[in-house]
């Protein structure tokens, strides 16, 4: 199926559509910030972002350059310049209200590896950079939203490492038992073809929206697991021509990270 | 407390009145001139096995200069501190002058994770804030610190953090080692000779870094009258008695920028990332660091001052970086 839009591009706006006005959103590298720059200039221009570098409130300018996290594009207009130390401590005691990361693999119950894959932590079969900021985001945002790719590889039934927390084992009240902060958890999974929440009771992810034009049954042939079905699910509205031109005209002309659609 | 859990990683600790000692006896209150060359401060500062902790950004503010002179030198056994690095880790490992990695967040392209893969470097598993709040319960002069990050991951796992049942409120938290590292690289846009530093913008951490340090070597990008300081202190970010040699390095953070004075070289970050991807960083190194008696050399002979005031030129949003 040819399309107008890049895999990359449907999950920019599929995330920056969550994203609300006048809340505090703590925003990962790369796909995230497009995200939130998205949010930014259309239903969110009073988002504030923080960074894991301590900057609070910035309105971005464009086009984005990646690299230049910390640097004067990338922080203007801040309302405040902390450090690591401080940023942390703000999304600790509870001021920040969503968290939006990126992910390479992550689990039925939300949980993230971005640290390495294989069962010998000493020689892994493929090593990833690390945690970064990612374990405190996913530990201390109300709401944590997940993008990724949507590939069978990336989404399995126990991760091979737990670098940042989801619901654990998915066993009840499992994340206040091992001392993470009440209330606190993957919230959304944002992927190249659909939609994730998680359910209530069981704490395993739950489908709750599609790509139209997509099957529930091509969704569900690219994990690995089998996640709950929300019943009735959403078709979820490709990037609308809005979306695509600030994305692809102000926030990324480069592509670097949207892509061009295949031809 | 009772110990519920511990972290199977190494880590470097020091007690703190070993601490204590340090600082008063080897932390100068005198006001000397503390200036000396990255060659010197390096030769002087940095040993071979010593714990090396690196400010911010290898695109923004990070002392670059001082990790070539480190390579230059031939440093070897360094145990790194990765909070938020991405080029320089992975240089340094190139080079062989680290063996072990404190991981935040570590490397740019995919050499350094092959090395851990292929065991060529160990690596202990932490978080950009537990290797921040470590340094600040180091400069503190407290064991540790507690956190509610870590908790019920692998992360912690394979961390040197401990969870303990807080006395307080009877919940479990997770507590981090003091981190005192031997070396903190700290590049700033101002300093007097005396060591007093100004970062302008956000940053990573660099007053923990040099609050914890036992040695912190400050490179600069401008020297400033120490009047200057006096006139204005609230815009001090570390003090001088923190410091032990303070290196006059103008472009010290390059091919990063320096937020306000000039911006990252992104052709150079785009050689150097063709170099990475086809295995080829000694040439890199060869290029930058060895073929070369000094960061300014470097500058001079393999960048030229048309390509850094370019880079000067291109640094057009200045509010707040003054």
């Amino acid at each position: 199926m040819t399309r107008e839009f890049t895999e990359a591009e449907f999950m920019i706006a599929q995330c920056a559509r969550l994203l609300e006005d006048q809340k505090t959103a703590f925003i990962g590298f790369g796909m995230p910030q497009v995200a939130a720059m998205l949010a930014q200039r259309l239903q969110a221009p009073q988002l504030v972002q923080v960074f894991e570098f301590g900057a609070i409130g910035p309105i971005p300018l464009t086009p984005f350059v990646r690299g230049t996290m910390g640097g004067p594009a990338n922080c203007y207009r801040s309302i405040a310049w902390t450090s690591m130390n401080q940023i942390f401590a703000q999304a600790q005691v509870g001021l920040i209200d969503y968290g939006v990361l990126g992910a390479t693999q992550i689990d039925r119950y939300g949980n993230i590896n971005s640290t390495m894959l294989g069962d010998d932590f000493t020689r892994p079969k493929k090593r990833f950079p690390g945690s970064g900021g990612a374990n405190e985001v996913a530990s201390y945002c109300w709401k944590t939203i997940v993008i990724m790719l949507h590939e069978r590889r990336r989404f399995v039934p126990r991760v091979d490492f737990v670098t940042s927390p989801g619901y654990l084992d998915g066993t009840p009240g499992a994340r206040e038992r091992a001392g993470l902060p009440s209330d606190t958890g993957p919230w959304r999974v944002v992927t190249s073809k659909a939609l994730f929440g998680f359910d209530l009771e069981s704490r395993e992810m739950k489908l709750i929206g599609v790509l139209q034009g997509l099957t529930q049954v091509q969704v569900l042939a690219e994990m690995e697991f089998k996640p709950v079905v929300a019943e009735p699910l959403e078709a979820l509205a490709p990037p609308t021509a809005a979306e695509l031109r600030i994305l692809r005209e102000e926030i990324d002309p480069s592509r670097t990270i949207v892509g061009r659609p295949a031809q | 407390m009772e110990v519920l859990s511990a972290g199977l990683g190494e880590f470097r600790f020091t007690e703190p009145d070993a601490i204590r000692a340090w600082m008063r006896d080897r932390k100068r209150r005198d006001f000397i001139d503390k200036t000396l060359t990255a060659g010197e401060a390096v030769h002087r500062f940095v040993a071979d096995g010593d714990y090396v902790s690196f400010d911010f950004s290898s695109y923004t503010r990070g002392p670059l200069g001082l990790i070539r002179e480190i390579i230059r030198q031939r440093r070897r056994d360094l145990w790194y501190c990765a909070k938020f690095t991405l080029m320089e880790s992975t240089l340094l490992v190139a080079a062989g002058a680290c063996s072990r990695i404190d991981v935040g967040f570590m490397g740019l392209g995919e050499s350094l994770n092959r090395a851990v893969e292929e065991g060529r470097v160990k690596v202990v598993e932490w978080t950009n804030g537990a290797l921040t709040l470590r340094h600040l319960a180091g400069g503190m002069g407290v064991p540790f610190l507690p956190t509610r990050a870590l908790l019920g991951t692998d992360t912690l796992k394979y961390s040197g953090a401990r969870v303990v049942t807080d006395p307080f409120g009877g919940k479990p938290i997770a507590l981090v080692p003091a981190l005192n590292p031997d070396v903190g690289l700290i590049h700033v846009h101002q300093a007097d000779l005396y060591g007093n530093a100004r970062c302008f913008g956000p940053g990573v951490s660099p007053l923990e870094t040099a609050m914890a340090s036992k040695k912190v070597i400050i490179s600069a990008d401008e020297i400033i009258d120490h009047e200057e300081i006096r006139k204005d202190p609230a815009k001090t970010t570390i003090p001088y008695f923190m410091v032990d040699a303070v290196v006059p390095a103008p472009f010290g953070a390059y091919p990063g920028g320096v937020q306000g004075l000039y911006e990252a070289d992104y052709e150079h970050f785009a050689e150097y990332t063709g170099l990475e991807r086809e295995g080829r960083l000694a040439e890199y190194l060869d290029k930058y660091v060895y073929s070369v008696g000094s960061d300014l050399e470097m500058l001079e002979k393999r960048v030229g001052l048309g390509r850094l005031n370019g880079l000067r030129r291109r640094a057009t949003i200045r509010e707040g970086y003054r």
